[in-house]
């Protein structure tokens, strides 16, 4: 606050830094980031073993999988994964009519906590047969709990739908909340806010590319919950900034358009922190207390919203200028309001 | 300043009406949060029919509707969804075995004679059926762990019914059954069962009576052994055509069959003395030799009537109450501690009106929950998520607004002033974001499935909420807290040493 504006003619202090003057930057962290995101879903569609932009989960390719927990206190003799991959392979399963029971042999197997809990992934099976393989199961592994079982199985279409309705939603609210900002504010508005939507979008289904790729993370249904709502919140963060320079063109029009971008930036800088953190602080609670239903829901949602919180400060207001085609004036010359605080 | 206390008062009237709402309907949870299963049935075209309309798809849920009644599971809901789904939930069920069987088949019933010169083919897999039966019964009552089988000691035991692997073989080569490779004796007789079904199918002549004619249907058990039967009773129509079916076969070595389903599941001679007038008096029974259970089963489909059109099983969730209860202890920690830091952090940064946004936040958790009890929204676990989601959103409000007033505050305004117009500059926003929230949440509830849309309710009714609570709640008890002059202070909403030197 060192620098006194002279009258009610001058650019009001800028309190943190201009973000226009770092617009380069901005722009080339966040193409480094899209491009490392795109080399994911690329790598991804290209491995033979996942063949999709991300690794899906049962949600979407169907199939069944059975958590038991086993009854064991105070401690479970240790289990290892070979051992229950083996009990696997010697289970009989009834047939279905007109149809085998399914071949167990290789399906995924998980141990967790200590042995106390096992997770398998199989192809799909009727309520019979799982019904089956479980009494099979507890003779060997048992006895499980009783209440600590949960089984799942969806059918192929089921997973296929699932796909369909996630993406239309996307697709859906995307055009919306586009036809909105349009109706408020104008088309670059709009095209700048759907622009950074797709940005935190793309670079948080990266994340869950390389993430599949490196340690096997697949997406579920929540995953796509997860998109929408960084979408959502992105379009909030934008719209902020927006609104403010929609409301300062009165008192500040006749300044070069890049010096009002950051005037906005800048008074809203706060808010889009504070926002941020606010949002993240529920969000770390059910990342780190939410158990494992939700941990990978909840990362996909923490960096969305962290993303969607840079894209709206550092990409949507410096490309506004651009696209507005009143260029960066302000930035090249040295008016009389010098920045304070980052200069 | 009346008008303040008034709107203070109205709010903590609904306060409490909310407290009294939540604690006279409880709250309903979410099969996985309470333990149970879930079934998504689809419809499948058959026939004539190509695609499946609305009216269909009503018709099939009317006769589930009856199955459910049938089974008598306490509060279980069936529900259609899209154009062509069923969502079955049955809380507290753990095996959902018996469901699938029960809601997965048609439960179409025939009543068809056989037809005339057929009568050594059908002698010959009848025998085949009853010898492959008897050793499939034997196997089966024997598996479920239960070796010490109650044998009269002072009895012979009776010869066990057995196929030997050579007849075995030879029945299935003539039958033209393709058995995979390494399949055991019991699958093999499977194989060999579901064929002799089929085949004595096709020696029937076309139904001339069905399932649709009957009146009611019941079970009783045998008078000689252990089995039980299923009751039949037709109305006249029915009646009808059964006497004149049993009629035309009375006397000869043709036979009455029954079927479900397109499998053979009774066969039954009629003798002479019925070939005048056939058996009168609309009423039939199946022996089937069933369980208890399996009876109740079909009486329960039969009553219920069969359905207009094939049902397939696409999906089967089951939660054991053990990890329902699991859910809701590590989500409810979950949004506690998240809420616990958004509030230390509100006190922390914007001191009396952040204290001021806690008790906001507060009420609107109440309401939020209150909303979930009276509508009814049922919470699953994406349900919590977008609930604690919704928080943030909320808290998003108070902070634009307090920074609007921060702003105001530091540009030299007086207080109450400054809190106008904070309130007022930051609405535009508040509403703009809400609103793509909103258009977010109708997308996700008219496109999605299942859990997506118990995320996008809860989101939804919070971002209603928030918008509520963000500009009234706030307010009225920030204006409230402002007519008392000890707390009408500036470095009560921001450090003093922003303040320009000149506001009061």
């Amino acid at each position: 606050m060192t620098s006194s504006s002279s009258g009610s003619s001058a650019l009001p202090p800028i309190q943190y830094f201009r973000i226009t003057r770092h617009r380069r930057i901005a722009w080339w962290g966040s193409l480094a980031a899209c491009l490392i995101s795109l080399v994911g879903i690329g790598l991804s569609w290209l491995n033979p073993a996942i063949g999709a932009p991300l690794k899906p989960g049962l949600d979407f390719t169907g199939g069944t999988r059975i958590q038991l927990e086993r009854a064991c206190y105070p401690s479970c003799s240790g289990i290892t994964v070979p051992q229950v991959a083996e009990q696997l392979e010697s289970l009989k399963l009834p047939s279905e009519e007109g149809a085998a029971a399914p071949a167990l042999r290789g399906a995924p197997v998980q141990v967790l906590d200590q042995g106390r809990s096992i997770e398998l992934r199989l192809p799909i099976l009727s309520a019979v047969q799982g019904t089956a393989l479980i009494g099979q199961l507890a003779t060997s592994l048992g006895p499980f709990k009783d209440g600590g079982t949960s089984v799942d199985t969806i059918g192929p279409t089921l997973g296929a739908q699932l796909l369909r309705s996630s993406l239309l939603s996307l697709l859906v609210s995307f055009a919306a909340i586009a036809l909105y900002i349009t109706f408020r504010y104008d088309k670059i508005f709009a095209f700048l806010a759907i622009l950074c939507l797709a940005h935190d979008v793309l670079i948080t289904t990266g994340l869950f590319a390389w993430l599949g790729l490196l340690l096997g993370i697949e997406v579920d249904s929540l995953f796509a919950v997860a998109l929408i709502t960084v979408a959502g919140y992105s379009v909030n963060d934008t719209v902020v900034v927006f609104d403010r320079i929609r409301e300062q063109k009165e008192s500040l029009g006749a300044f070069p358009f890049s010096d009002q971008v950051d005037v906005a930036v800048d008074a809203t800088l706060t808010r889009s922190l504070y926002t941020s953190l606010t949002t993240l602080l529920p969000l770390l609670g059910i990342l780190f207390f939410g158990g494992s239903s939700l941990f990978w829901f909840s990362v996909a949602l923490t960096v969305g919203i962290s993303v969607g919180s840079w894209s709206s400060i550092g990409v949507a207001p410096t490309l506004l200028p651009l696209l507005s085609g009143k260029g960066f004036v302000g930035s090249a010359q040295s008016d009389g309001a010098a920045p304070a605080g980052s200069a | 300043m009346a008008r303040q206390q008034g709107l203070f008062a109205l709010i903590l009237a609904l306060a409490i009406a909310a407290g009294a709402v939540l604690f006279s309907f409880p709250l309903q949870l979410g099969l996985d949060l309470r333990g149970g299963s879930q079934l998504t049935l689809q419809v499948l075209p058959a026939g004539a029919i190509k695609t499946v309309k609305r009216e269909q798809l009503e018709a099939v849920k009317e006769v589930l509707d009856r199955r459910v009644n049938g089974l008598g599971v306490a509060e279980s809901t069936l529900q259609t969804i899209g154009e062509d789904q069923l969502v079955l939930q049955l809380p507290g069920e753990q095996d959902p075995t018996r469901a699938a069987k029960v809601f997965g088949t048609t439960a179409l019933l025939e009543f068809r004679a056989q037809k005339p010169g057929t009568e050594q083919e059908m002698q010959g897999l009848l025998r085949l059926k009853r010898q492959a039966q008897s050793v499939l019964d034997l196997s089966r009552r024997r598996t479920p762990a239960d070796p010490a089988e109650p044998v009269a000691p002072d009895q012979p035991p009776a010869p066990a019914p057995s196929f030997p692997a050579e007849d075995l073989a030879k029945a299935l080569r003539e039958l033209g059954v393709a058995v995979p490779a390494g399949a055991g004796e019991t699958e093999q007789i499977e194989a060999l069962l579901d064929e002799v079904n089929k085949r004595v199918v096709a020696l029937y002549e076309p139904a001339l009576l069905s399932g649709k004619d009957l009146v009611s249907a019941g079970r009783q058990q045998q008078q000689t052994g252990t089995g039980w039967d299923v009751t039949l009773n037709f109305n006249r129509q029915g009646g009808e055509a059964f006497a004149k079916l049993t009629q035309a076969i009375a006397g000869s070595n043709r036979l009455l069959g029954i079927v479900l389903d397109g499998r053979s599941i009774s066969e039954a001679s009629v003798s002479q003395e019925f070939a005048a007038a056939g058996i009168t008096g609309g009423a039939a029974s199946i022996t089937g030799n069933f369980t208890a259970e399996e009876a109740r089963d079909l009486e329960v489909q039969l009553r219920g009537g069969s359905l207009p059109l094939p049902v397939k099983i696409i999906e089967v969730r089951t939660v054991g109450p053990l990890l329902g209860a699991e859910n809701i202890r590590t989500s409810l920690v979950a949004a506690l501690a998240g809420l616990a830091l958004v509030a230390v952090f509100m006190v922390v940064v914007y001191r009396l009106p952040g204290a001021v946004a806690v008790v906001a936040l507060s009420l609107y958790s109440l309401f939020n929950l209150a909303s979930y009890a009276l509508i009814p929204v049922t919470l699953t676990l994406p349900g919590i998520a977008g609930f604690i989601l919704s928080i943030g959103m909320a808290v998003d409000a108070n902070v634009l607004i307090f920074e609007r007033v921060k702003e105001e505050l530091r540009s030299g305004n007086t207080l109450i002033r400054s809190i106008d117009t904070g309130f007022s500059l930051a609405f535009s926003s508040i509403l703009d974001g809400h609103v793509t929230g909103l258009i977010s949440c109708i997308a996700l509830f008219a496109l999605g499935t299942g859990l997506v849309k118990g995320f996008a309710v809860t989101l939804g009714i919070g971002l209603l909420l928030s918008l509520f609570t963000a500009l009234s709640c706030t307010r009225v008890l920030l204006r409230l807290m402002m007519s008392y002059p000890t707390l009408r202070r500036p470095s009560y909403f921001l450090p003093s040493h922003q303040l320009p030197s000149t506001a009061a």
